[in-house]
């Protein structure tokens, strides 16, 4: 009976939200090919491309592979102005929370963030008829929100032994083959590729939250739940940054591979069924 | 995974991967380069001697890392590394900048992996399964076991040299080691040249010598 005001909800409340997605990854484009194009004509030829070094042996990265980055430009501002939030703002603001805080009670409050987040993780992996895992994900949710007290606990795992098995909308994209595009810094969110953070949006618009309450309501919870995650993994993390910057000659490249290589890998691990 | 706040989750991988090294230091002593001729045996040797070093605690810090440093020698293979880390800048390079190159990279990793005497705190290593990908090449599986904490997988890439095993790559949580500092390298010699590349690998590779045997703060 209400169903059509429900999925006129959605539609409005989808549309927004790829708007904005479109908005961020033509900006990102725009930004990105400008920058890049300036360079260009700056200074010259751009590097050579790889080719294999016959000597040289395989790796699990499939041999000589340098990352390719065309959005270097923006991608390196983000880079800068993520280190400067986490610098002024994020740290800081960890480091009081992890002093009143102990850190038991602060992985239990990871696990409850976690917990919530079983719609995108149980849909992905549907989408990718890994229905094994799906129905896990479904059964550690009913379990850990009721014997785990709303998710602070994990017994699924400890006595059921229900693993969790994290998936995303941006993996099922590479599942079916759906290129992923250039890399991409997106400011708070950290490292992603275009087709990771179109994923990212449609995995945010799993939300019911955002079809049930008005969007003063669902802007304010989603930020606020993005904000208490990060807020929340830093505490438990807070000399992330200083003790990679020590064994780093480029911390930003650095940081890149580890994504690319991660993602990379867990498509692997998708495919193959684990 | 996640992607939200990925760049904590990679900062997070990208860090296990410096902690747990002590692992890939892991590499040991003098003595027992006897099983040279299968994969696994070499790496058991190698990780069961660096293991030894690491827990036993007594004597002065100095000869511990001497004995850690003398097992790294005896099963790394560092002019596979270097020369894999620089990826195809290697060609570009005259024999005097590639020497260069191999001994600032040898001590730069080697100086990485002994500033991790001070941080092991009990864990312990699972051997899992060796498959060989290519003839002449290996991949030995294992698992680094934390008390508390969840394990971290670890594989040790070998090549096969004069009849003898040696390890020329790890990767940790599935980041191969080698390919992330290629990743690094090329970006700094794209931009700045290897001149720069050099002065930025000798500074770290300092700084990290300068620190072995203080401890760090870490989660």
């Amino acid at each position: 009976m209400y169903f059509h005001v429900y999925f006129q909800k959605i539609r409005r409340a989808g549309v927004a939200q790829l708007a904005l997605a479109l908005l961020l990854v033509l900006a990102a484009l725009l930004t990105g090919g400008i920058f890049a194009a300036a360079q260009a004509a700056g200074d010259g030829a751009p590097p050579p491309a790889s080719a294999p070094d016959r000597d040289s042996p395989p790796d699990l990265h499939g041999g000589q592979g340098v990352e390719s980055d065309p959005l270097a430009p923006f991608n390196e501002a983000m880079f800068t102005f993520n280190r400067k939030l986490d610098d002024w703002v994020l740290h800081p603001v960890a480091s009081g929370y992890a002093y009143i805080a102990p850190d038991p009670v602060r992985e239990a409050v990871g696990r409850f963030l976690d917990n919530l987040d079983v719609i995108p993780r149980a849909m992905n992996n549907l989408f990718q008829c890994r229905l094994a895992q799906a129905g896990g994900e479904v059964a550690r949710f009913g379990i850990n929100s009721t014997l785990g007290f709303a998710g602070l606990f994990d017994p699924a795992d400890h006595w059921f032994g229900l693993k969790e098995h994290p998936d995303d909308f941006g993996l099922t994209l590479r599942y079916y083959g759906v290129p992923t595009g250039p890399y991409l810094m997106l400011p708070f969110f950290g490292p992603s590729t275009i087709g990771d953070t179109a994923g990212l949006i449609v995995d945010g618009a799993m939300n019911p939250l955002d079809y049930l309450t008005p969007w003063y309501v669902y802007l304010s919870a989603d930020g606020g739940w993005d904000a208490a995650s990060a807020l929340n993994y830093r505490s438990l993390h807070l000399n992330q940054f200083e003790e990679a910057d020590r064994y780093a000659i480029d911390l930003y490249g650095a940081v890149q591979d580890a994504y690319l290589q991660t993602r990379v890998h867990h498509l692997k691990e998708l495919k193959r069924g684990n | 995974m996640r992607p939200r706040f990925g760049i904590y989750a990679i900062m997070r991988n990208l860090l296990r991967a410096a902690v747990v090294s002590a692992a890939f230091a892991v590499v040991a002593g003098a003595a027992a380069a006897r099983a040279a001729d299968d994969p696994m045996e070499v790496v058991k040797v190698v990780v069961n001697q660096a293991l030894e070093v690491l827990r036993d605690q007594r004597g002065p810090l100095h000869d511990r890392q001497e004995k850690l440093r003398r097992i790294v020698d005896a099963h790394f293979d560092f002019t596979t590394m270097s020369r894999s880390a620089l990826g195809y800048h290697w060609r570009d390079l005259d024999a005097g900048q590639r020497a260069d190159f191999t001994r600032t990279f040898t001590s730069f990793i080697q100086d990485s992996y002994l500033s991790k005497i001070q941080d092991y705190s009990g864990e312990q290593v699972d051997f899992g399964r060796a498959t060989q990908p290519d003839p002449g090449y290996a991949q030995v599986m294992a698992k680094i076991l934390q008390p508390g904490k969840q394990s971290v997988p670890i594989s040790y890439m070998l090549k096969q040299r004069g009849g003898q095993w040696l390890i020329y790559d790890v990767t940790v949580d599935e980041i191969s080691i080698i390919a992330n500092y290629r990743n690094q390298f090329n970006r700094v010699i794209n931009r700045n040249g290897f001149a720069s590349l050099m002065a930025d690998l000798k500074n770290k590779q300092r700084q990290l010598a300068a620190d072995l045997g203080t401890p760090h703060a870490h989660d």
